[in-house]
């Protein structure tokens, strides 16, 4: 050893600050590198960033004013920023990492396993919430009326973001490789998509399909922007009331996803 | 290298949670793992005992398959043992994992990065999850990858990945390394680095655990080391304690006369005569002094005291045979 640097740890301070401080650093750096790879992957890129903005068109193409596409517009809006940034996004991130064995390289370090998940699912739901503020500009710009209950239409997103992540999580732990993904996803692309359809079902079936995640989700939509109660019209306070069902379906949904996936997490390939 | 992770007097100076004196850094008792259930139940870890003392580099050799990944993955607190005592730095891996981990640095097996991001953003990423971090640059500079910093991982050569790999193992300023078969598919040159830093980090105090199945490594870097085969530790000390007791090796092309009294066992076998002996000197003392008297010639004439080789070829062979 011919030379010897003798400075100290840079950030020696760190070590005296709250464990949610260090947390939010640990957090903020492994979801930056994170985003870094999602914009080195056009693929990722298109599927996760262009592909929810092409709905928007949808609604700046229909009659002014027009509720009723409206409605259909921002379901498929908000249901194409859950699938893709959210739900696929994290399923192929979690699967190709966990692949490199860069999952099991971090779990050596300090980063506990909640941050790692909070890290792998921040940049999807980010994009996914942006998303949906970005859906109401343009849904007011092409004319639809005020939303009744803004809050309301971010809690129904930020609920059903946490739900994706958890889906993402459990298809992942039986997922073997990346391409997999494309197959694995189809169930839950599938049960998501035809829970926005149920005005296409008879009433007996609608009533199902009420009840499945987006279901919930499109109820959530027609209350807290659109007032609309089934045919009844419903103002701010009453659509946090008409809201109860939706929101405790989509909470159920939620709590079995992240049963599901906390039993399934896998960080290595299987052996 | 010629550069240097550095040796800094004032590395720790806030003594955290030590094991009392003369106690190892890493203290392994009757340590366990089975993998599965029932009938397909299979036992990886079968009552290993081993003692790593602080500021020392200990060896676990092995063959593939003898059970050194599984129990380094115990001591890094990566899985949990189904029976045993295991403390590192008088810490338990899975249970004290927060007050642990930023005093280990790990190397697994294969390295795991994201073939996309660059050498710089790698690190820098890695520094974003330690508490007491040196500078990325630092780093670079330490490991020879200055050069590579804005190469992506993909990029890099098998030694170069493997750099990285231990500059993040390094960032952390661990006082305990545990190293999974460092310098595995390593060029010489690489190997030769890899072995330098093993060597500094020890100089500079820190105590390394490592598994290798290159003997000359073990042998190069270790001040003890461990036989492990089939789940156990079936040697264990310095080399010079390891081959005590193994005789060494005297062979010739039988001649054609009988031999002397060589103070020895001496066997033959197509053609080849095979002294063990716990004497090396008297031996040959013994059969030179009688063939030069006699007059004979002893063709491809060899000596060999024990290495370490013999003895962990026999361990292999005799321990595999038993079974």
């Amino acid at each position: 050893m011919s030379t010897s640097t003798t400075s100290s740890p840079t950030s020696a301070s760190t070590t005296g600050t709250s464990g949610y401080a260090v947390s939010r650093r640990r957090v903020t750096g492994l979801a930056r590198a994170n985003v870094l790879l999602m914009t080195r992957n056009r693929l990722t890129l298109l599927y996760g960033l262009v592909l929810p903005l092409l709905p928007l068109l949808l609604l700046l193409s229909g009659e002014r004013g027009d509720t009723e596409i409206g409605a259909s517009s921002v379901t498929t809006a908000l249901l194409t920023a859950l699938l893709f940034p959210v739900y696929y996004n994290i399923l192929s991130l979690v699967v190709s990492r966990r692949d490199e064995l860069v999952l099991k390289r971090l779990r050596t370090g300090e980063t506990r396993d909640a941050e790692l998940v909070v890290a792998l699912s921040l940049p999807g739901v980010v994009t996914a919430v942006v998303l949906s503020v970005l859906t109401l500009l343009v849904g007011l710009a092409a004319g639809l009326p005020a939303p009744a209950n803004v809050p309301l239409y971010l809690v129904g997103m930020l609920v059903s973001s946490v739900m994706f992540v958890a889906f993402a999580f459990w298809t992942a732990a039986w997922t073997k490789t990346a391409e997999a993904a494309q197959m694995t996803s189809l169930p839950i692309i599938a049960l998501a998509v035809v829970g926005t359809m149920s005005a296409a079902f008879p009433q007996r079936f609608a009533e199902v399909v009420e009840r499945t995640p987006t279901g919930a989700l499109r109820q959530l939509v027609d209350l807290s922007w659109f007032g609309e109660d089934g045919s009844r019209s419903v103002g701010f306070v009453d659509s946090w009331v008409a809201a109860g069902e939706p929101v405790l379906v989509l909470a159920a949904w939620t709590a079995a996803a992240v049963w599901l996936a906390a039993r399934a997490l896998r960080w290595e390939p299987r052996t | 290298m010629d550069t240097t992770t550095s040796s800094r007097p004032d590395r720790r100076p806030d003594a955290r949670s030590r094991p009392a004196a003369g106690e190892p850094a890493i203290r392994v008792r009757d340590l366990r793992r089975s993998y599965g259930s029932g009938k397909q139940a299979f036992e990886a870890v079968r009552g290993v005992d081993l003692d790593v003392e602080a500021g020392t580099v200990s060896a676990l050799l092995g063959t593939n398959g003898a059970g050194k990944t599984s129990t380094m993955e115990l001591v890094e607190g990566l899985g949990r043992p189904s029976a045993g005592e295991l403390r590192v730095l008088g810490l338990d891996p899975v249970a004290d994992r927060a007050a642990l981990r930023p005093r280990l640095g790990i190397l697994l097996q294969r390295s795991g990065f994201s073939g996309d991001l660059s050498v710089r953003e790698t690190l820098q990423m890695w520094h974003s999850t330690l508490s007491r971090p040196r500078p990325v640059d630092e780093m670079l500079a330490a490991l020879r990858l200055d050069g590579r910093a804005d190469t992506r991982v993909v990029g890099l050569s098998g030694g170069e990945q493997r750099r990285l790999d231990l500059a993040c193992t390094l960032m952390g300023d661990p006082e305990v390394v545990l190293l999974d078969e460092p310098t595995t598919g390593l060029d010489p040159e690489s190997r030769r680095d890899v072995w330098s830093l093993i060597r500094a980090l020890r100089d500079g105090g820190t105590t390394v655990l490592l598994t290798t199945h290159y003997l000359d490594e073990a042998e190069a870097l270790a001040d003890e080391l461990a036989i492990m085969h089939e789940g156990r530790i079936v040697r264990r000390g310095t080399v010079a304690q390891i081959v005590e007791g193994h005789p060494s090796v005297v062979r010739f092309t039988t001649p054609d006369r009988p031999l002397p009294d060589l103070r020895g066992t001496a066997t033959t076998e197509r053609g080849t005569t095979v002294v063990e002996t716990d004497d090396l000197q008297r031996t040959l003392t013994a059969l030179l002094t009688w063939a030069d008297r006699d007059g004979v010639r002893l063709t491809d004439l060899s000596a060999r005291t024990a290495s370490l080789e013999s003895v962990f070829l026999e361990v292999a062979d005799q321990e595999g045979s038993t079974r």
